[in-house]
């Protein structure tokens, strides 16, 4: 059997979708067995990037005309795309500010208010250039959907799609509903479970990394929030931290 | 006849860059870092948000490096609002340091350096090559992943430490899971230096001014910073020697400590002289000659007695909280104050400095992230330079090879070092 061609690449991003691949300690070496890595630069030199791949995870969003040629020359040498990772599906926390301000503002705070600034746009995620054909979330994907792909790809196919939110796992793990029970800032409702709950199993409010599940029921999340005191301001700085832009009379 | 030579994007390393050296026939006129990762402009981000978000977006800056970015930004807001942790918490942050340290060394070493020392292009060629040390990388790597898991609630960008506290106390069962491993993975741990400490084969490079915070038996309360022998400065004056310019090539800034080009990292800690754990003291007492006084090519090698040094003391620090049992340490409801505050961390590739400022709803009005890759900037190419003109005339791929090996000895991690301050 002819081995499974990869790219592994990032965009704008802090290469964590990357790096969950080579924390899959106890799949790597199957892994490394099994696929072709063609490129891959954060682990492999003398890559080529012109393919041709049965398959390229791609993570980080789109946010310079480098990122842009980037994700064009691999969509084009590749049969499948994946969004890998909630920046590529999304936007993630680098498009966090995207409705408040300009490109321009956020580059001249940190660059300065005189000289050329780098090319640079609002972050977006792949879905605004090109057609992507599967998605990891996640801010950092968890291993198991990786793997998972993986082992799909292996056999010819994808996943099956999820489409439940965090609460479900959450419940069935019995936590402390953090959102009900205290009266915390939890986005576990409206956001896409498969994570297995994994922040309120240790305490801490869902914070949004896996972006929004599918009929999520926004404008009940925004009502229970401010029926619980939270500010109209500080609910949408958290619900746009993975994700800008969602409409808070959406509901279903 | 002027050309040039470029490598382009440089690999086995976190984010993109690339290395342009220009000659005039063989003689190399100047060489050129462009770290061209896009800009990620966290700085600008976080204007705006509040004290309580901050940790958990800065984080996100970097993956390899998530867990020293959140407890570095925790300490700095902790700073601003004046509040104090247990003995436990400070306790497991420490742990989930150390953890991220034999991570991320293991990764760094095994992963991306190992290829350059037995000729082949990358982790797949290993795999085929050496499964043996293949297989000893990752083991010695997942003991980190785990304290990462275990403690954190995730390998990458941490969710358990949170400010004046902790999500979920680690019960004791995953605790004793943990000193377990840690003591199986621990003859592992001490082998690594055997491969690193392989000389490597080119010119000599300039002296470096070694940049590290001051040793201390309690790593989170350093506050001052060493430079060279004899200088030292407290973190929270950072900004009157940090000096930071922007340069044509590159998204990342151009730092200056004390007017001269500073090394950090492993190398710069292991000369500053930090009280080390048992084996790694013997070790490092094995290999001092080839460190003190040497140059940045010793890094590996200090890379791989800090691996052993932060596995022997995580152990000793699961052991620690064994004894103090496990209790909630929910975090602290803090009434938000105008302030700043600032902190540093030792990161695995060097010196973080975090500073923060709110106003008086708590809300982030400044935002600075100083990176070990932004303070290195200066001297890596510096090094390169050097290293060039050492190689003149030979054959090109040679020279490339090895400025890309150069890189690979000061574990640069792009992705963090386009953070920089408002000019």
């Amino acid at each position: 059997m002819k081995p499974v061609r990869l790219a592994i690449a990032g965009l704008t991003a802090c290469s964590g979708c990357q790096l969950t691949l080579l924390n899959c300690e106890d799949e790597l070496a199957d892994v490394l067995r099994r696929f072709e890595l063609v490129y891959f630069p954060m682990a492999q030199s003398g890559g080529r990037k012109e393919g041709p791949f049965d398959a390229a995870l791609v993570e980080g969003a789109v946010s310079t005309p480098a990122d842009l040629d980037m994700l064009f020359s691999l969509r084009n040498a590749s049969r499948l795309l994946v969004a890998y990772g909630t920046c590529a599906a999304f936007g993630g926390v680098a498009a966090m500010n995207n409705g408040q301000s300009t490109r321009e503002e956020l580059l001249r705070t940190v660059y300065g208010g005189q000289g050329s600034l780098p090319e640079s746009f609002a972050p977006a995620p792949f879905g605004n250039f090109v057609s992507v054909d599967w998605t990891i979330r996640g801010c950092p994907p968890e291993k198991d959907e990786v793997v998972e792909l993986l082992a799909a790809l292996l056999a010819g196919t994808l996943p099956p799609v999820r489409s439940y939110p965090v609460c479900t796992e959450c419940r069935s793990r019995e936590n402390l509903c953090l959102l009900l029970e205290k009266g915390e800032l939890c986005l576990g409702p409206v956001i896409q479970g498969g994570c297995n709950a994994r922040c309120p199993a240790t305490g801490i409010a869902c914070e949004g990394c896996r972006g929004p599940v599918r009929e999520a029921n926004v404008a009940q999340e925004l009502e229970l929030l401010l029926e619980r005191g939270f500010g109209r301001d500080e609910i949408e700085r958290r619900m746009n931290r993975f994700k800008p832009g969602w409409d808070y009379g959406q509901r279903r | 006849m002027g050309s040039v030579v470029e490598i382009n994007p440089l690999t086995r390393l976190e984010g993109h860059g690339s290395v342009k050296v220009y000659l005039d026939g063989a003689r190399v006129e100047r060489v050129e870092l462009h770290l061209s990762e896009s800009p990620r402009l966290f700085e600008a981000l976080l204007v705006g948000k509040s004290y309580a978000e901050v940790p958990d977006i800065v984080c996100r800056i970097c993956s390899l490096c998530s867990t020293v970015h959140k407890v570095t930004a925790l300490l700095a807001v902790e700073d601003a609002l004046g509040i104090e942790v247990s003995e436990r918490t400070s306790l497991t942050r420490e742990l989930m340091l150390n953890g991220a340290t034999v991570q991320d060394h293991a990764l760094h070493l095994y992963f991306l350096v190992l290829p350059d020392l037995l000729g082949v292009q990358g982790v797949a060629e290993l795999a085929g090559t050496a499964p043996e040390l293949v297989k000893q990388g990752l083991a010695v790597k997942k003991v980190g992943s785990l304290i990462q898991e275990t403690v954190g609630g995730r390998l990458i960008h941490p969710v358990n430490i949170r400010l004046g506290g902790l999500g979920r106390a680690i019960p004791k069962h995953e605790l004793t899971q943990l000193r377990d491993e840690l003591r199986l993975a621990l003859p592992a741990c001490r082998e690594v230096c055997r491969l690193f400490s392989t000389p490597f084969p080119f010119p000599r490079l300039p002296e470096p001014a070694f940049l590290a915070l001051e040793p201390s038996s309690a790593p989170l309360a350093s506050r001052r910073l060493r430079l060279g022998g004899d200088r030292s400065f407290a973190v929270r004056e950072y900004r009157e020697h940090v000096e930071e310019t922007l340069l044509p090539h590159s998204n990342a800034k151009l730092s200056k400590v004390m007017g001269v080009d500073a090394t950090v990292g492993a190398l710069a800690r292991l000369h500053h002289g930090p009280a080390l754990s048992e084996g790694a003291r013997e070790i490092f007492k094995a290999h001092r000659h080839e460190l003190i006084g040497k140059d940045i090519r010793g890094n590996n090698l200090a890379q791989a007695i800090e691996l052993c040094d932060a596995a022997e003391r995580a152990l000793e620090l699961v052991e620690r909280l064994l004894e103090l049992g496990a209790a909630p340490e929910a975090g602290i409801a803090a009434a938000p104050h105008g302030g700043t505050g600032t902190a540093a961390c030792e990161a695995p590739r060097g010196v973080l400095i975090h500073s923060y400022s709110f106003d008086d709803a708590g809300i982030c009005t400044q935002a600075d992230v100083i990176t070990p890759t932004a303070l290195n900037q200066a001297a890596m190419g510096r090094d390169l330079l050097a290293l060039a003109r050492g190689m003149e005339g030979e054959e090109t791929a040679r020279m490339t090879a090895a400025l890309e090996r150069l890189i690979r000895c000061y574990d640069p991690c792009i992705s963090c070092s386009v953070h920089t301050f408002p000019l």
